[in-house]
């Protein structure tokens, strides 16, 4: 996937939004091995990660042609539908509360970033790890398993034996500096 | 930033903005969250940027191949698929592309029914009009596994020849560069008769790609890395 340049998954994007299924063959080849590892590092569960990756897919086909107003980049856009995916169904399995659509920002609208957005993007995503090994492990592994695992505050409280309060004071300080880190 | 002091406004903002990337939030908090990201703009953004540079996490996983049937149903269920057998879904997709589609989808036919009529006739010794490129053959200790891999341009076909896994256990089959970089799984051995697939884009084969089978539960390793003994490794050969 690392060989599918940026430029090139936007074409595909913008080409399945006309309804290119050649285009969209491509997307998927070009991703769908890294998709499918989202969803099984959310739901840990073959068949069910196997379903979701089928939903994903349908699902950008169904919104390519939203992609190019909302201003992320095409390997987020994929990521981040595959991750919502995963973690609605995650969800749906505890019949936990539903949390925030969180894929509502998938298609906000924006004031179309430029490429210079795209350089600084470049730049965050090779900082991220070395700044994420800056926090205290128990920090860097909570930020990594609510991303990766959907792992909520109250599994958080509960894995680390503390109020959900406390846990999400604690996380949104670590995220705060992640981020801080991040833009230096 | 100490730790006692409350949050500036921005950093409120950036925190909430953060949550509502990773989904942290819920009920009327999440609720106005989502309002606001359509009438603030400002907010909107903090919000993808968030999404930019959590998504570098999921880069760090090990890419998992997808079974060719979970493609096939996308297809079905986007109506994207002809009658059955028109096209093999396994194919890669450079088959059927552009003009040549109708002469590719022919030859697909073409090379499917070979596939599925030549081993039942006489005098097969005869040299196949194009063998494969490379190919791996598995096996495992006691021999009882027996599995081959033959690599055709970007197509991987897979044939349990002997030894299935035991009930409630599948064998993964793995990718190992020689860079050292964590294996990919391509797949799991069928229980009966041929898997065929397209090498996802990203897996060049060369006589330096190893493979391995590990012993997994049902359905393949939960984890996407190996979790189970690997019970038979081979370099790919040119052939």
């Amino acid at each position: 996937m690392t060989d599918v340049r940026r430029t090139e998954l936007e074409q595909l994007i913008a080409r399945v939004a006309l309804g290119d299924r050649d285009a969209f063959d491509q997307i998927y080849e070009a991703t769908s091995a890294k998709l499918h590892a989202v969803c099984l590092s959310v739901l840990k569960d073959r068949p069910e990660a196997e379903e979701t990756l089928q939903e994903v897919y349908i699902r950008i086909w169904q919104n390519a042609s939203r992609y190019a107003a909302n201003g992320l980049s095409p390997m987020t856009w994929l990521i981040t539908i595959a991750r919502n995916r995963a973690i609605d169904r995650l969800r749906a399995r505890s019949s936990r509360p539903a949390t925030a659509p969180a894929e509502a920002a998938e298609c906000v609208p924006c004031d179309a970033p430029g490429p210079e957005h795209a350089a600084i993007h470049a730049q965050q995503r090779r900082l991220l790890d070395e700044c994420l090994a800056q926090l205290a492990a128990p920090q860097a592994h909570a930020v990594r398993a609510v991303y990766l695992e959907g792992v909520t505050y109250a599994d958080l409280a509960k894995r680390e034996g503390m109020p959900i309060n406390t846990v999400r004071s604690w996380l949104r300080r670590s995220l705060l500096r992640l981020k801080d880190c991040v833009s230096q | 930033m100490t730790e006692d002091l409350p949050l500036t406004p921005e950093q409120e903002d950036q925190a909430l903005a953060a949550e509502l990337a990773l989904g942290l939030l819920d009920g009327p908090e999440a609720e106005a969250a989502v309002a606001r990201l359509s009438t603030d703009l400002a907010f909107a953004q903090l919000v993808r940027d968030w999404q930019e540079r959590l998504a570098a996490l999921a880069e760090s996983l090990t890419p998992v191949m997808a079974p060719a049937r979970a493609r096939q149903g996308i297809r079905e269920r986007l109506g994207h698929s002809a009658a059955p057998l028109s096209e093999d879904p396994a194919a890669p997709s450079g088959w059927w592309r552009g003009p040549w589609a109708v002469l590719a989808g022919l030859l697909a036919v073409a090379v499917l029914a070979a596939i599925l009529v030549l081993p039942a006739l006489p005098g097969r010794e005869a040299p196949a009009p194009a063998g494969p490129d490379y190919r791996a053959e598995l096996l495992s200790e006691d021999q009882a596994l027996r599995v081959s891999a033959r690599v055709e341009g970007r197509e991987m076909e897979i044939a349990l020849e002997s030894g299935p896994a035991a009930a409630g256990r599948d064998y993964e089959i793995w990718w190992i560069e020689p860079d050292g970089s964590a294996p990919i799984s391509i797949g799991l051995v069928p229980r009966t008769g041929n898997l065929r697939m397209a090498l996802p884009a990203g897996l060049e084969p060369s006589d330096a790609i190893r493979i391995a089978l590990s012993d997994e539960p049902e359905g393949g390793s939960p984890t996407g890395q190996a979790t189970g003994p690997v019970v038979a490794i081979a370099s790919l050969t040119p052939s």
